[in-house]
């Protein structure tokens, strides 16, 4: 962008956003929006609440609260979705607030069955015997043809989304995996899915459990090491499905499809669940709605007015490909309201804050406990997320259609959903996945800069530090790297990490801060 | 008339306080400051079957 986009309308509410933040575990108060936001975000508010309490009232869930250290993040939800709707205003704060309000009800439900067939906890065997475990890194594609099992990620809700509302969630269960000899410099990904599992952590429940080698070596180790306890201590078969690493050859197509058949014979023999093709087809279509939509949502970011960005863009489109995979018959409505809302915003020119400077994409890995910086880059200065990597997840709708040639299409197809896993399909592939692929989204979306997280246990991006900087020099395109270890706060805390983005908006870009009172923050004691 | 009035005044007075906890983040100071540490401190408590 040469010139910065000025946003017209006068933003109402509070203007210096950094005054919320006193260094306490929680902000000093909630942010006033103006009279019609506020009172919009007030009974959203209210709504969550009822969610949580209803969870509270599942079966099990007194129990699991004094025994899993975990289900004690879950106090914090509305902090989580407070850091999530800061600055936001409008149809901005609509978007947001009805994507991850049903992200919430998703969770909610996922940690209300944990609880109801564990068996230290509610204890429903039923429920317990129509459960799969599946892998939190890996697309739920396997278990598109089986309407009557429940697709249980427990992991899930005891890291990834636990880690998303208290950036501590996990020291705990890292410690705990570091004192068996776990060395420190894996990810803490997987490394904190271990200790959960060394420390017995981890509800049990289930009939049979498929772990996913998705997404990299430090989850295999840990798999290994977790299944050996699910088989051996709690009696759970456990399936490895290997999806290939080079997966954008076309000579590992075949396998991959050999392996989903596999799989699905593995979950059909333990739970005596017949394949139902119907279903298949009737997820296979609510996959393609998500695929067409996400795509629309994009070819708005690639406007002068973006609508749909952000960490919970990406969280939405985690938890609608990965946990759902077309599963639940709600989504398509939820995304039809959000596309209801993206299109009013823009026409109506919606600006998602007081100025546009850059126009940036977000590659790389994002750090869980600093998911929302995505919102600060806007708020403090003016940089746009159009776009994240984890977002650009599949690109080509699959067969819906029930023939016999696409019966034999679909195991292709959710190979195809398993190999592009969220956090796969550009880290592996080559680096035409991670890099070419790069510059095709700059190019599509407009951007003028590119965020590059680089996870520093991961590695993933560091082999290729050199090659990004030449290529994005010989474009023009402004690359800042901004280093972070996922789920471990105490290797880059969140200011350290604000700090590497301020320092190259001062010292490259020569700006200054669209709001001073955001470049330094005092939240690294906060959930 | 009475009961309407009565109904309103509940009303008023459930908003008021509900939007006071929202306002100024009671329900997660809370939260944080009251439940987290009697939970945290029973975490540190239990038994565990660690191993590797």
């Amino acid at each position: 962008m040469t010139e910065p986009m000025i946003n017209p309308v006068n933003r109402p509410g509070d203007k210096n956003l950094g005054k919320l933040f006193n260094g306490g575990k929680v902000m000093k108060r909630r942010e006033w929006r103006g009279f019609k936001d506020t009172m919009y975000d007030f009974f959203r508010w209210l709504k969550i609440w009822g969610i949580l309490i209803n969870v509270s009232m599942g079966k099990g869930f007194v129990k699991a609260l004094f025994r899993y250290r975990w289900l004690a993040n879950y106090l914090a939800v509305p902090h989580m979705i407070d850091k999530n709707t800061l600055g936001q205003r409008g149809e901005t704060l609509r978007i947001t607030r009805t994507a991850i309000d049903f992200v919430v009800k998703e969770m909610a439900q996922i940690v209300k069955d944990n609880n109801r067939a564990d068996i230290r906890c509610g204890n429903d065997k039923k429920l317990s015997n129509r459960s799969v475990l599946c892998d939190e890194n890996g697309m739920t594609a396997f278990m598109m043809g089986f309407p009557t099992l429940n697709s249980a990620q427990r992991e899930v809700v005891t890291l990834f989304s636990a880690n998303l509302i208290n950036q501590n969630c996990a020291t705990h269960y890292i410690d705990v995996a570091q004192q068996y000899g776990i060395p420190g410099d894996v990810c803490p990904m997987p490394e904190t899915e271990l200790g959960i599992s060394i420390e017995d952590d981890f509800a049990v429940f289930g009939k049979c459990a498929v772990q996913i080698n998705t997404t990299c070596d430090g989850s295999m180790m840990g798999n290994g090491l977790i299944a050996k306890r699910l088989e051996r201590e709690y009696h759970i078969p456990t399936f490895q499905l290997a999806a290939p690493i080079r997966f954008k050859n076309d000579d590992v197509q075949a396998y991959a499809a050999e392996d989903i058949k596999k799989a699905i014979a593995f979950v059909e023999e333990h739970t005596g669940a017949k394949w139902d093709w119907d279903y298949y087809f009737e997820c296979a279509k609510r996959v393609n709605i998500t695929t067409r939509n996400r795509w629309e949502w994009l070819d708005v970011n690639s406007t002068d007015y973006p609508q749909f960005v952000g960490s919970v863009f990406c969280l939405y489109n985690d938890t609608n490909y990965m946990g759902n995979c077309g599963k639940s018959a709600v989504f398509p409505t939820i995304d039809a309201k959000i596309m209801q809302l993206v299109k009013k915003g823009l026409e109506n020119k919606t600006m998602l804050g007081q100025q546009y400077r850059h126009r940036c994409l977000v590659w790389g890995v994002q750090s869980h406990y600093l998911f929302d910086l995505l919102y600060w880059m806007i708020n403090c200065w003016g940089v746009v997320p159009l776009s994240d990597m984890l977002s650009m997840v599949i690109d080509r709708e699959i067969a819906e259609v029930d023939t016999p040639e696409n019966r034999e299409q679909a195991y292709y197809d959710m190979a195809y959903l398993t190999e592009n896993m969220i956090m796969r399909n550009h880290t592996h592939g080559g680096y035409e996945a991670l890099l070419d692929e790069m510059w095709k989204y700059c190019e599509m979306l407009g951007a003028d800069m590119i965020m590059l997280w680089e996870h520093i246990a991961c590695k993933a991006l560091t082999g290729m530090h050199g090659i990004f900087e030449e290529q994005a020099r010989e474009r023009g395109i402004h690359l800042v790297w901004v280093q972070h270890d996922l789920c471990d706060p105490r290797i880059a805390n969140r200011q350290s990490i604000r700090d590497q983005f301020n320092l190259y908006m001062r010292t490259v870009m020569r700006e200054e801060p669209l709001d001073p009172s955001l470049e330094v923050i005092d939240d690294n004691n906060m959930w | 008339m009475k009961a309407l009035l009565i109904i309103l005044l509940v009303i008023v007075i459930l908003f008021v306080l509900l939007f006071t906890i929202y306002m100024f983040n009671l329900d997660m100071k809370f939260m944080t400051y009251v439940v987290a540490p009697i939970l945290e401190k029973h975490y540190d408590k239990i038994d565990r079957n660690q191993y590797l």
